[in-house]
């Protein structure tokens, strides 16, 4: 028999012999600050979850619901909506129903019943996610959905609640996170464990630890088992309940007035001492994981039935009975109201239209661009103050780290919300001095050292832009993105898809990487791979090959960030940071001057550069594959009498093909220099492209080994050289002699 | 609960709705009601008006004195809430309740939430405060054309009008209802004439300033607001029997209702702010997914409204005024109790007069 049906029966025979000993709060309403009316409507949130998990299961074997994972259990959280303001930022975790069911009261006009249906149905009208996923969320709840199942969403949720104390302390105006509000997020048991949930509690504390005002509230639901693992017991309060900083509150979830108290508490504590709250409610899983969960296969009969007892409806039920409020057939009678309208109101969801087309699919992956204030006018003066001794420079000609460092200094003198963060950016001004002297000129709150998490980083940078800031987070190597790809990949990328175009975390981050750095090798620090970027719909990943590109490629990175809500991947080539010279020592040929505001050329997205206008062959490249075809170039010409042309990508995603194409011309002749390893660079892409739209040119490609960067003077062996690059062109092209 | 009956919400209509084709109305169809009657024209006896059956036995309807704010309110409260007691239970299961404007006080008492002797105290105060603040006016702008489709623009045009009168004088005009594909707006008489004035016309007699309407549900009945919470008795609200769904959109559910919040809402919020019929109507079907709709009498000015909310909620099978009357033919969806063929399906069979 399904659980849900043993659970509803249960419920009901127990109500009707008045078998409820044991089951009533021991507290009063009154004593937790809620009054008869209040604690009805609770119920009847909890009972509407329980009823919408319930007809989820049903509707699934009719082929007209896809998600099926429930609340049931959970349903005390809704006592935690009860206690927190309808402007405090949550991020939920999948078992919520009853917390967004309960919030959505609050909101006159609300519709949570239907809107939670046509989000099991998948309808495109589903109002968070337009049919593209059953997530908890609603834009005028201040609940941004969530598809997390693993925490991935507590990083960001830290970096909201760090965002509330900033917004002060930059005096920003209009920040959307009210200056006292408080952000929750949600986790089960299991996700506790999970690194994300670890590092963003780390993080928290961290920053609380240093007096920032990080007001958060953890609710760890904890209903004692992850899929078929059972957390130990007492794991959770052993974990948490004495970390440095960190208010634990524990309640039983299964009683709802001992939960809106603690919730109380705990919002009392997080707002008025700006302080984290880890808020550990107890519950049950009472439907087994999933709709497909055999729960019998790793649990025995008896655990089962003893987890099917603890059911929250119950207790509040019998809490509704004992003090008078209700009596048991009218609690019957409301539940049997609930089923009754969840049925009709299904019936009705699920002949909503559903996404029809790949475009109605698509149409949410890349945000709604946005009107921004205009740019803050340099003030010459206020400018002058800041560069202070760098403005004397500004004639001559320089190496790309000092360039970049120049435009970050003008882009942040422009926006007043733009925040720098990452490991070592502040004080030391990042390992290769890019960020030099930001610390200094914008202070701490906008050139942010962080603690060594890349999780929280990224976490930061998604919390900032819900509080409308640009942050423009560094991950220090390419190699370490990849302990902290899904805050990426799983969370910024998705935000705009699974809201419908509702949400967007804008966001330029910058990340220093790729190899050739001279006489340092090492796989760390020399990563050539971007294939992380490469698959990830809707972010752009912009890579500049020398200084003048680099300042006009970043001013539209975060062009594209503030205007248009995107998330921007920027990747830095380390060994070009300080070239000087293309051919010759002292050439200088890879200097450039700075062009500041006003006479910054934009490169607009998809704006590719081709040197040359030779016929014999086209190079397509990017980064340091651009510089090295520049030296070849010179070779292939003095020596071999080859007229080239070489093409830098400058935006690696989406791929420039069109643009790309029209500067191939008519050369029929093409090789791709790819710095990065040949399996999942960028060149499976250009060979495609020239395979499917210009079968007529012959393509080939160079690019670095399926093999991680050794160190010393064995770095560059993997990767394209310059003479390497040389000898393909003239077996391509044949040489000419001169 | 009687099995095979049909679900249904009940929508109350507001001011307007007893016009010269339904001067008789509690003649033709309520003279069994003696008792709910006797109630009504007693509380009016006592405070020296004419009774509503005096009104609706007149041999001539005088709009100049139906529409009068002190004898329309009770006269229309006293045909829907007969109308509302004479539906068939063993044929409709009320499972939610709406109103538009004073017909959320009728949505009260068919709620549960006023008893029919304090309801009929209620509008009549609230039907004689309104007019002795009879300050400003109400107008009408149709939002659809008419076949009931949206004009395109039309909302925004109104909305840049509306901004510039109060840019010229700060605070003059407001939405006052919003009503389905109908806009009604209130405000001094002078902002109600500029709008009429600089504003689109049609389709039909439309825009339309309303005789005898003060600027209901906006700030201009503050004054209203305070007298009614100063004189009417804050118990008279209570626990709602069926649930209700305000001007806001909000429902108050039985047993879950805190009569006070419901006191502050009724005679605070919903006189001073626009009352959203709109959202009531959304709420109330998408979150109760009733079978029918049941628009009460007197006449039938909601029934339009109500099918243009349907119209923009989709899924009701039709999408225009014209599909709607095809649909009306064989299976209605709105039985609306002032027509009478479809009172007839809505009313039990012995309800002789």
């Amino acid at each position: 028999m399904d659980p849900a049906e043993i659970i509803q029966e249960k419920f009901v025979s127990r109500l009707r012999s008045g078998d409820l000993a044991g089951h009533a709060s021991t507290l009063t309403p009154e004593e937790v600050g809620l009054n008869g009316p209040q604690l009805v409507e609770l119920f009847h949130s909890q009972a509407l979850s329980r009823r919408l998990d319930q007809i989820s299961r049903t509707l699934q074997k009719r082929g007209e619901s896809f998600y099926t994972i429930a609340s049931a259990g959970h349903e005390g959280n809704a006592a935690i909506a009860e206690a927190f303001r309808l402007d405090d930022m949550a991020f939920l975790h999948y078992r919520d129903a009853a917390f967004q069911i309960h919030r959505a009261k609050r909101l006159p006009g609300e519709t949570p019943t239907w809107d939670l249906l046509l989000g099991f149905a998948a309808s495109a009208e589903d109002p968070i996610a337009g049919g593209r996923h059953k997530v908890i969320g609603s834009r005028a709840l201040n609940i941004p959905p969530q598809t997390s199942t693993i925490a991935s969403h507590l990083p960001k949720a830290m970096g909201a609640a760090f965002s509330i104390g900033l917004a002060r302390r930059l005096r920003l105006v209009d920040a959307p996170l009210a200056d006292d509000s408080v952000i929750l997020c949600s986790f089960g048991d299991a996700s506790a464990n999970h690194s994300t949930t670890q590092g963003a509690i780390n993080t928290t504390l961290w920053a609380a630890h240093q007096k920032l005002p990080m007001p958060i509230v953890f609710i760890c639901e904890d209903n004692g088992i992850g899929i078929s693992v059972r957390t130990p017991r007492g794991w959770i309060e052993a974990g948490f309940a004495n970390r440095p900083g960190l208010r634990y509150i524990k309640c039983d979830g299964l009683d709802v007035l001992d939960t809106h108290r603690a919730a109380l508490e705990a919002q009392a504590y997080a707002r008025d001492h700006q302080m984290p709250v880890f808020l550990h409610m107890t519950c049950a899983r009472l439907y087994g994981h999933a709709g497909s969960d055999v729960e019998a296969s790793y649990m025995s009969k008896g655990q089962i039935a003893r987890t099917q007892a603890r059911d929250p409806l119950l207790h509040t039920a019998a809490t509704l009975i004992d003090t008078g409020i209700m009596t048991a057939d009218e609690v019957l009678r409301l539940h049997e109201d609930v089923e009754r309208t969840v049925a009709r109101v299904a019936e009705r969801a699920i002949t909503r239209p559903k996404l029809e087309t790949t475009e109605e699919v698509t149409r949410s992956l890349i945000p709604v661009p946005r009107a921004v204030p205009p740019a803050n006018e340099p003030v010459p003066e206020e400018r002058a103050r800041i560069f202070g001794g760098d403005a004397a420079q500004m004639e001559k000609p320089q190496h790309m780290a000092r360039l970049l460092n120049w435009a970050l200094t003008d882009l942040m003198l422009e926006h007043k919300n733009i925040v720098l963060a990452g490991e070592d950016i502040g004080v030391k001004g990042g390992v290769y001095g890019v960020t030099q002297k930001l610390h200094q000129r914008f202070g701490p709150n906008r050139a942010i050292d962080t603690l060594l998490d890349e999780q929280s980083i990224l976490g930061l940078a998604i919390g900032l832009a819900h509080n409308g800031m640009l942050a423009i987070p560094e991950i220090q190597f390419l190699a370490y993105i990849h302990n902290a790809e899904d805050q990426l990949r799983g969370e910024a990328a998705t935000l705009s898809f699974f809201s419908n175009r509702q949400y967007a975390n804008p966001m330029v981050i910058r990340i220093p990487g790729l190899g050739y750095q001279k006489g340092f090798g090492g796989h760390f620090h020399n990563d050539n791979s971007l294939a992380v970027f490469r698959d990830i719909p809707g972010v752009v990943m912009a890579c500049p090959s020398n200084g003048r590109d680099a300042v006009g490629l970043l001013r539209e990175c975060v062009r594209l960030a503030l205007e248009e809500q995107r998330v921007v991947v920027f990747i830095e080539p380390i060994a070009l940071y300080m070239t000087r010279d293309l051919h010759d020592e002292k050439d200088g040929l890879w200097t450039f001057p700075y062009d500041g505001p006003g006479a910054a050329q934009p490169i607009p997205l998809g704006a590719v550069h081709c040197h040359g206008k030779g016929e014999d062959l086209a190079i397509v490249t990017y980064g340091n594959g651009f510089y090295l075809s520049r030296q070849a170039e010179k070779i292939l010409k003095d020596q071999y009498g080859l007229n080239i042309r070489i093409i830098d990508m400058r935006w690696l995603a989406p791929l420039p093909g069109d643009a790309i194409l029209e500067a191939v011309g008519s050369c029929t002749r093409v090789l791709i220099v790819d710095e990065c390893r040949i399996t999942g660079s960028q060149s499976e892409a250009l060979m495609a492209l020239f395979a499917e739209r210009a079968p007529e040119i012959r393509a080939e490609r160079l690019a670095a080994e399926d093999c991680f960067i050794p160190l010393g003077r064995a770095a560059t062996l993997p990767l394209p050289s310059r003479d390497g690059i040389v000898a393909r062109v003239i077996g391509m092209a044949g040489a000419k002699g001169q | 609960m009687t099995a095979g009956r049909k679900t249904a919400l009940v929508v109350c209509p507001g001011r307007g709705s007893y016009n010269k084709p339904e001067l008789g109305y509690l003649g033709r169809f309520h003279r069994n009601k003696t008792a709910f009657l006797e109630q009504v024209d007693g509380l009016r006896k006592s405070s020296g008006q004419p009774t509503v059956t005096e009104l609706d036995s007149r041999t001539r309807y005088s709009h100049a004195e139906f529409s009068r704010g002190d004898n329309a309110s009770l006269l229309i409260f006293a045909c829907s809430y007969a109308d509302f007691l004479s539906i068939d239970a063993e044929k409709y299961e009320v499972v939610a309740v709406t109103g538009n404007s004073m017909g959320w006080y009728t949505a009260l008492a068919c709620g549960g939430a006023l008893a029919p002797e304090h309801a009929i105290n209620v509008v009549n105060s609230m039907g004689n405060l309104t007019h002795k603040h009879l300050i400003g006016a109400q107008t009408l702008f149709s939002l659809v054309d008419e076949d009931w489709r949206p004009i395109p623009g039309r909302r925004a045009e109104l909305m840049a009008i509306m901004d510039e009168i109060n840019a010229q004088e700060p605070e003059t005009l407001f939405i006052s209802i919003e009503l389905g594909g109908v806009l009604v707006f209130a405000g001094s008489d002078q902002a109600v004439d500029t709008l009429i004035a600089r504003g689109p016309k049609g389709p039909g007699a439309l825009p339309m300033k309303l005789q005898n309407h003060a600027a209901f549900h906006s700030p201009f009945m503050r004054q209203t607001s305070q007298e009614a919470k100063a004189t009417l008795p804050s118990d008279w609200l209570r626990d709602p029997a069926i649930p209700m769904i305000d001007g806001r959109g909000q429902i108050w559910r039985p047993h879950a209702t805190d009569a006070q919040s419901l006191w502050d809402y009724t005679f605070g919020t919903q006189v001073v702010e626009t009352y959203d019929f709109t959202t009531a109507m959304r709420v109330a079907m998408r979150e109760f997914a009733p079978d029918c709709v049941i628009t009460l009498g007197p006449g039938d000015a909601l029934g339009g409204p109500v099918a243009q909310c349907l119209i923009a909620l989709e899924g009701y099978g039709f999408e225009s005024k014209a599909g709607f009357a095809e649909l009306q033919k064989d299976a209605p969806v709105v039985l609306s109790m002032g027509r009478e063929a479809q009172r007839e399906m809505t009313v039990k069979k012995d309800n002789s007069p």
